[in-house]
């Protein structure tokens, strides 16, 4: 047919290819606010942080090239350094963990089907969202206060006289630790959604096979479980390395007593903000940014052995 | 896993076990008594700002001998500056960046669901990467940039920046959210010769209103508690957010003034409280969302 044949020259004659900006100018367009915020406040800042790190800058006068000074003053001659990252290091070791213990194990309870089950999703998880503002802080240091409330439980329920645990280095920083893992809430959370997503069925075949309660969590639960666990774990732990408020305020901003809660993110506001050493706290931010990236590295490369993924 | 939708929790879950009562009995003690011991630093609190200074250490009781609502005023009007100033500019400032942060990240994470163009993929692969970058870096030279602007001392180094979509977080978020959409939506609106704009407009933005929501108020939330941002930038008392004015109440009044404290601080929490109790839901969807992307 004569029209069946030309119908297709005129649907080319009518299309016209769009230039390569037309293509792409909207995109570009839509990107525009990200693209200025990461080049200006994300990229710029982090190299101009990296050429810091190699001077000394006190806002004053022009940055003064010293090489790796800096980074060498850091690894030999910083006792602070050293002393910041045992408590910061000592703090993520305790606190992550049972955190997230905890998290699970409220989570199992709550995944058994019980009524109420939004008020106490909604209770558990409170804390955690109140929990980086200046008032839990606050709160915090007057609950282990000499006289605070932790110290009157034990005087009535033991009779043991508690210590000043705010004022007293040997039991500062496990306040602090304390307050990380009452706010369990969000790992909580999710580890309740992950629970969702384990098909029914696979629990329903392993109960039919007369598997015990204890053997279906470690075989079933437990490894599918792994990815949720390992996300969990990694967030928690970048978090931590950057706890900032509670120390601040519960030391009133020095680290006290003896630097026993002189946390890694508080040494280096202290540097820059302080004493205004912003050469040599750029060289601290950038070694905060290697082992969080060593950490997380590892972490990732553990992740083969025990996280299972069924894709 | 899909990534569309927000998994939503069914309240009620499918048939629960069978399980002989005593032990439901049980599970329901021990998730009480947890309960308690989370709640009951937050009540402490909240019966210290109405205690006498002197029952508030040395008694655990939550409640009080006689109400006294003296501490809201006193601690209101006591300091050098009122408590009122510093609401005003942690509402402006956190409304300001609730604005910022829906409005920038949502076009960032339209262009990256949506539109095609060249290097899509490495943009947002850089996107992803500054998900994992943790603030410090940039720290320094971002105050040295805000310094020489003169911006220092104003509100504006915490605001200006939500405007230009430097949470990933929330891109991130919502590119997720914006994927789930049919596509068939928005082919067909470019049929009909509707441009970019419309479609992310009059489509992309009404549909996905229950990710915007979690944004908006998870921007909401942080951006009422943190205290490092206007500890480095606002150093002008009539400048303040609570959280600083919290803290400079904490330094000024010393071991004297207990209850007016814990009064501030309960009032501190009240706004994240009220969002929490109206929009669990998105926050917990938001939270859960999260954790399972990978």
């Amino acid at each position: 047919m004569a029209i069946g044949a030309n119908a297709p020259a005129r649907v080319t004659t009518i299309y016209k290819a769009p230039s390569a900006f037309s293509r792409n100018a909207p995109g570009y367009l839509f990107l525009l606010p990200w693209l200025i915020g990461f080049f200006g406040l994300t990229l710029g800042p982090a190299i101009a942080s990296l050429y810091l790190s190699l001077t000394d800058y006190n806002l004053l006068q022009a940055p003064d090239w010293v090489g790796l000074d800096n980074y060498v003053r850091i690894a030999t001659a910083d006792d602070k350094f050293i002393s910041s990252m045992k408590v910061t290091l000592f703090y993520v070791v305790c606190s992550v963990p049972l955190k997230l213990t905890f998290a699970l194990l409220v989570a199992l309870l709550l995944n058994r089907g019980i009524r109420g089950l939004p008020v106490y999703r909604a209770i558990f998880y409170l804390p955690s969202l109140l929990g980086s503002s200046v008032a839990i802080a606050v709160l915090w240091r007057q609950i282990f206060d000499a006289d605070g409330v932790v110290n009157t439980l034990l005087w009535y329920l033991f009779g043991i006289n508690g210590p000043s645990w705010i004022s007293n280095p040997d039991y500062s920083l496990y306040t602090l630790v304390i307050l990380a893992v009452w706010q369990f809430g969000s790992p909580m959370i999710i580890f309740l959604a992950g629970l969702r997503q384990i098909p029914t069925d696979l629990y329903e075949a392993a109960s039919l096979d007369g598997a015990s309660k204890v053997r279906i969590f470690f075989k079933i639960t437990l490894p599918l479980l792994t990815p949720v666990i390992f996300f969990n774990a990694v967030v928690q732990t970048i978090d931590a390395f950057k706890a900032f408020t509670p120390a601040y305020v519960i030391s009133s901003g020095t680290g006290g007593p003896i630097d026993s809660t002189l946390f890694y993110t508080l040494y280096l506001y202290q540097e820059a903000f302080g004493y205004f050493r912003m050469g040599y706290a750029s060289a601290l931010a950038w070694i905060l940014v290697i082992i969080i990236a060593i950490f997380t590295a590892f972490s990732f490369l553990s992740a083969r052995y025990w996280v299972h993924y069924d894709d | 896993m899909t990534d569309a939708k927000l998994t939503h929790f069914p309240e009620d879950l499918s048939p629960p076990r069978e399980r002989p009562w005593f032990f439901s009995i049980l599970i329901h003690v021990a998730l009480i008594g947890a309960s308690i011991l989370m709640l009951y630093p937050l009540l402490w609190m909240l019966s210290g700002s109405v205690k006498d200074q002197n029952e508030i250490f040395g008694t655990a009781s939550l409640i009080p001998s006689h109400f006294d609502f003296s501490s809201f005023p006193r601690g209101w009007f006591g300091g050098q500056v009122n408590f009122g100033s510093f609401v005003w500019n942690s509402v402006v400032i956190a409304v300001l960046s609730v604005i910022g942060n829906v409005i920038s990240c949502s076009l960032a994470a339209y262009a990256f669901a949506r539109l095609n163009f060249w290097g899509k993929s490495f943009w947002f692969a850089l996107m992803l990467g500054t998900l994992m970058l943790p603030y410090h870096v940039t720290l320094i030279p971002q105050y040295i940039l805000f310094l020489k602007l003169g911006w220092v001392k104003t509100m504006l180094p915490l605001v200006v920046p939500k405007f230009l979509a430097v949470d990933a977080f929330f891109i991130f978020l919502m590119v997720q959210f914006f994927r789930g959409i049919p596509r068939e939506l928005d082919e067909a609106a470019m049929m009909d010769g509707c441009s970019p704009w419309r479609i992310y407009w009059r489509i992309m933005l009404p549909l996905s209103l229950p990710v915007l929501a979690t944004a908006a108020i998870f921007s909401f939330i942080w951006t009422w508690d943190d205290f490092f941002g206007p500890l480095i930038y606002l150093s002008d008392i009539n400048t303040y957010t609570v959280q600083l004015g919290l803290r400079s109440f904490v330094d000024s009044t010393g071991s004297s003034d207990w209850s007016s404290l814990f009064a501030m601080s309960s009032l501190s929490l009240i706004p994240v409280f009220l969002i929490f109790l109206f929009f669990q839901r998105l926050l917990i969807d938001g939270i859960a969302t999260a954790g399972l992307k990978r």
